[in-house]
């Protein structure tokens, strides 16, 4: 009876947790593989993955605040080709399910990342990251404007038949509307969401302490964000909603599935927990034995 | 040279003591004996409080072992992660990730260690594997210095208050060079950059550097720790490093981005 509640699905595939590891705070998962930390994972969501190598922003790229992180670490990556070959093929050794997740820097990027990837059989899909700067919009994030997240889902879904989420951002335009085009374009869920902007400054020098100014903010702070914009989205697309942001112990993951959250995604909270996961499943498994009992 | 990725443990703090003014050595109990392998230059990460803040650990060099299953850190109050670390109290039971990154390659031959400042955390550790036959220490001032007893060390203090008025690299010129086969290097990256510039060219391809870079997860798959790489683009300091041969850092860049 109580074992329904405890599975989880998404795409066609059950699982016996909610809980998947966010982009950027996992590599490719062979990390945790090798450390026997990837019990109680659902999915591991790469890093982002790029046509061409990126060697990502200078130091210092992580700096802490006294209630979360900012990180600006530039989608560093060795490009989708060495992906290809030099990491796909031990990422068959995983015990689940690999999304990649995949950037660019012009709306045609990320399809020609995708139309790649499809001659590996390892992704059980894909995650488009509109929230990168489009750097032919002026910086803004393609996630903004609902217009260029049809046509990049409309792109994608032309080169593969495989399920992909469009990890939209919090930071500007309309978080629904843009949710909207997703499903529109043909997207098969869409992540909510990414990281904060955000920023710090030494106000002794006034020297911003990120190389690169500005960062995205992750931190158990923004859980409540989450929740509400999870809330709203799931209210109005069909499609699944993939939760990120804030989740840090087991009573979030519960509230973000009841916010309506398909799976939940955990970043920050791995890179201080490398066995998260299966804390996270154990300490679920437990409310929802007392709930049920 | 080679890596670990040690399990997080949860420990015991089995002593907490101020050496030196802001510093303290704190000796973990890990009730097992994982870290009994662990190389000198290797490092763990700490988890300064069970709450959610910090949200990342601490890293800290190991400092050295005591028994098979107790492993020593010695560390400075700089910020909030370390100023909740230097209040816990004997007994308190708190999270360990290590032994982490590459340690020295312990090569045969005589060894200079140079440290600057609280750069000297584990030099201790590596003397007691390697064949060391003399260690320069510099500090801004005498109370900043660590200890080393049995060592023979040099030492030299900004302010004069002990040993040479100067720097660590005014030392440079009293080394037996003829007896020294490698060298180890640890402090600021300042400093560092300022040692490699002055030792002997025969010396450059058989000197390791530790480094350090703010580090989010220390195991390996986050990205955050770069280091500027003398090939091009970037090296991790928690996997690549910490210890680094000093000819694969791009020092030009390190110095100018670090701040
Ligand atoms: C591999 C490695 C080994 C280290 N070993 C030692 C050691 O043995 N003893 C010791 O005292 N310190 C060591 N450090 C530095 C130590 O990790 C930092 O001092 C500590 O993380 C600061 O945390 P905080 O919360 O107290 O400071 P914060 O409040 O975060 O910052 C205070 C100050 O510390 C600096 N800082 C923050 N994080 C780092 C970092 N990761 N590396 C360098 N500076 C930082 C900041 O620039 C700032 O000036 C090591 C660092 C690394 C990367
Ligand atoms: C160090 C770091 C790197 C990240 N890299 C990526 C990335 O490459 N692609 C992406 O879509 N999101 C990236 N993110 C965002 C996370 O996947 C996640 O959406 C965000 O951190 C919020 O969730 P959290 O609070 O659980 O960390 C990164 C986050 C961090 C902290
Ligand atoms: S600290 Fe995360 S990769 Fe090095």
């Amino acid at each position: 009876m109580t074992s329904d509640i405890r599975s989880w699905s998404l795409w066609g595939r059950k699982f016996t947790s909610p809980v998947m590891l966010a982009s950027g705070t996992a590599g490719f998962g062979l990390e945790l593989l090798e450390r026997g930390s990837l019990a109680g994972t659902a999915i591991v969501v790469s890093k982002a993955t790029t046509l061409e190598p990126r060697e990502g922003n200078p130091p210092p790229r992580l700096v802490e605040t006294r209630f979360g992180l900012l990180n600006s670490v530039g989608l560093a990556n060795p490009g989708v080709d060495a992906v290809m070959e030099n990491i796909l093929p031990s990422a068959a050794m995983l015990p689940c399910p690999l999304i990649v997740n995949v950037a660019g820097k012009s709306e045609r990027e990320f399809a020609a990342v995708v139309d790649r990837l499809e001659g590996s059989s390892i992704p059980f899909g894909y995650e488009i990251n509109v929230s990168c700067p489009n750097v032919a919009a002026g910086g803004v994030a393609f996630g903004a404007s609902p217009e260029t997240v049809d046509r990049i889902a409309r792109m994608v879904r032309e080169v593969t038949d495989r399920p992909f989420s469009v990890k939209l951002t919090p930071n500007e335009g309309s978080l629904t509307e843009s949710a909207r085009a997703a499903e529109e374009g043909g997207a098969n869920a869409v992540t909510v969401s990414n990281t904060y902007l955000g920023m710090r400054i030494d106000w002794r020098t006034g020297k911003p302490l990120l190389h690169r100014s500005v960062g995205g903010y992750s931190s158990p702070a923004i859980l409540p964000m989450t929740v509400a914009r999870v809330f709203t989205v799931s209210s109005c697309v069909d499609i699944p909603v993939l939760a990120s942001g804030g989740a840090t112990c087991p009573e979030d993951i519960l509230e973000l599935l009841a916010a309506g959250a398909a799976m939940v995604q955990v970043g920050t909270r791995v890179m201080r927990r490398p066995d998260a996961a299966a804390e996270l499943l154990t300490g679920i498994k437990n409310f929802l034995e007392e709930t049920l009992s | 040279m080679m890596t670990a990725q040690g399990p997080d443990l949860e420990v015991t703090v089995l002593e907490n003591r101020e050496i030196l003014p802001g510093v303290h050595s704190m000796v973990f109990r890990t009730h097992g004996n994982v870290y009994a392998d662990s190389l000198p230059g290797q490092f763990l990460q700490v988890e300064v409080s069970p709450g959610p803040f910090p949200v990342t650990r601490r890293p800290l060099t190991i400092d050295g072992l005591h028994g098979d299953d107790c492993v020593r850190v010695v560390f400075e109050s700089v910020g909030s992660g370390t100023s909740m670390l230097a209040f816990k109290p004997v007994g308190t039971s708190l999270r360990i990730l290590g032994p982490l990154g590459r340690g020295y390659e312990l090569r045969p031959g005589g060894w200079l260690l140079i440290g600057g400042g609280l750069g000297a955390a584990g030099l201790g550790f590596l003397a007691s594997r390697i064949d060391c036959r003399s260690v320069l220490l510099g500090a801004a001032t005498s109370s900043r210095l660590l200890p080393l007893p049995g060592l023979p060390v040099l030492t030299a203090t900004e302010d004069g208050s002990r040993g040479t008025h100067g720097l660590v690299t005014d030392l440079l010129g009293s080394v037996e060079w003829t007896a020294i086969e490698n060298v180890a290097v640890c402090g600021p990256v300042g400093m560092m950059d300022a040692v490699i510039r002055q030792i002997p060219e025969r010396l450059l391809g058989m000197t390791q550097v530790s480094t350090e870079a703010r580090m989010g997860c220390g195991y390996g798959v986050c990205e955050g720790c770069s280091l500027p790489a003398a090939a091009g683009g970037y090296l991790k300091c928690c996997t690549d490093g910490p210890v680094i041969p000093a000819a694969d850092i791009d020092w030009e860049r390190w110095r100018g981005g670090n701040t």
